[in-house]
């Protein structure tokens, strides 16, 4: 899944649903104006295309591949299938469903409640744990697409971060130097959805592959 | 009696099997059904109500993330497999309502496809709203949101005419007071509503629909493909 591939279009139908490996997805809600905003991440917790197992038939928001690597694809007919006839696929699917509505929920009040080098942090967070390293690869102006912000407000708490020796920002790839610094300056968004992923997604292993 | 529309699309038998378990209830305004981070002890269908859902942050500010009234459930949560409320549910219409506890919702929800499909497709659609929502907080203006806001709720509660007060509307989107006395009082400006002592009374709705911003259309545009869409599919009778 290669770094900014669409993995689907708002309101386009889905054939497949993916699960990311190393790859990350991100889902965006992009305005008629073009102007965008990111509603939540996936990584390796969850899957792409809920949409398919919960009979929406078509999503308002995109998937992009926001950090590029492998991932699984199911046909969507498949899934469904499995969804209907195994209980623990069903009850698997729809507990990360809710964890991914907690996701969105949050997002939704730290666009409107926190300020851009907060939600920078709450972002790189996010993005981190989902990496397994201390670099994220990304340029000033894909974050801005993602947090909905102009690209200004970015290189401000990008610098503002550096100064404060939490991250090196380099030609498109920041690397995390002081990740507790990092969560003692995030929002509290951040607490609340790894908390929630935490209790809902308990039986998932840190590396991904459910427990059976 | 305005009827929840989720049970009035269920088959016949599935109706039945789910009535033993229902009780009429009347929620009143500013009744809070859940707190964050606690139980689901019941689970509410509403009829004329209108229900609430905020997310409280850093303590005190809230802001609504969904809105749901006679085409939904409260307690969706459930119907997922998970049984505490990540949110506050928050009566800001009161009305009627059917009430289920928690325990005979989930046998009844095990037993019934066609109501853990009708609810799945009801959270898919929830799921739209809390994105619409996140993605207007961002870049809307309070005028046009409160628009928005209005013709939610009266779509819900099925009347152009309903109670309010200005701190209320604060926490709904998520601005200062100041901010909503000025966007009330600018659409009162343009005879778009009338507002006087938290009763608030829409005037002109196409109006309004042309002050909201495009969020109201959309999401309103996706529910009604949704249900066309479960009429479809519907193969066996029909209640009513």
């Amino acid at each position: 899944m290669p770094l900014g591939m669409a993995v689907y279009e708002s309101g386009g139908a889905q054939g497949f649903v993916y699960f990311p490996i190393d790859s990350i997805v991100s889902l965006l809600y992009v305005l008629e104006d073009g102007a965008s905003t990111e509603i939540a991440v996936t990584g390796n917790e969850g899957l792409v295309g809920i949409s398919l197992f919960m009979g929406g038939e078509t999503t308002p928001s995109r998937a992009v591949v926001q950090s590029g690597g492998q991932g699984y694809r199911v046909r969507g007919a498949v899934l469904r299938k499995l969804f209907e006839s195994s209980g623990e696929v069903q009850h698997l699917l729809l507990r990360f469903t809710q964890a991914l509505i907690t996701q969105m929920t949050q997002t939704a009040v730290c666009n409107r409640h926190h300020a851009v080098d907060q939600q920078l942090c709450r972002w790189l967070l996010l993005m981190l744990d989902r990496v397994s390293s201390n670099e994220v690869r990304m340029t000033q102006e894909l974050i801005a697409n993602m947090l909905g912000v102009r690209r200004e407000g970015v290189t401000e708490a990008a610098g503002k971060l550096q100064a404060e020796g939490l991250i090196e920002y380099q030609r498109g790839r920041i690397t995390v130097l002081d990740r507790p610094q990092l969560e003692a300056r995030v929002c509290e968004c951040y607490g609340v959805v790894k908390k929630e992923y935490d209790r809902l997604l308990s039986w998932i292993a840190p590396q991904g592959g459910a427990s059976n | 009696m305005q009827a929840n529309r989720l049970l009035a699309a269920l088959p016949r038998k599935s109706y039945r099997d789910l009535l033993p378990g229902l009780a009429a209830v009347t929620l009143e305004f500013g009744d809070v059904l859940y707190e964050p981070g606690a139980r689901i002890r019941d689970v509410y269908f509403p009829g004329r109500s209108v229900v609430s859902l905020l997310t409280v942050v850093d303590g005190h500010s809230e802001l609504e993330v969904g809105l749901v009234g006679c085409e939904g459930m409260v307690g969706i949560p459930l119907a997922l497999g998970v049984d505490v409320s990540p949110v506050r549910a928050l009566v800001q219409g009161g009305g009627a309502a059917m009430q289920m506890s928690a325990a005979g919702f989930r046998q009844a929800f095990n037993a019934s496809a066609p109501l853990r499909h009708g609810l799945h497709r009801y959270a898919h659609g929830l799921m739209a709203q809390i994105t619409q929502t996140a993605a207007c907080n961002r870049f809307h203006r309070v005028e046009a949101r409160l628009a928005r806001w209005l013709l939610m709720t009266r779509d819900r509660v099925g009347s152009d005419q309903f109670r309010l007060t200005q701190e209320f509307l604060s926490h709904m989107l998520g601005v200062r007071r100041v901010g909503v006395t000025h966007a009330a009082s600018d659409l009162q400006r343009r005879r778009l509503i009338e507002y006087e002592r938290g009763n608030i009374r829409l005037v002109d709705a196409a109006g309004l629909e042309a002050a909201a911003c495009s969020c109201y259309a959309l999401v309103r545009q996706r529910a009604d493909k949704r249900r066309g869409a479960s009429v479809r599919k519907r193969t066996y009778g029909r209640r009513q």
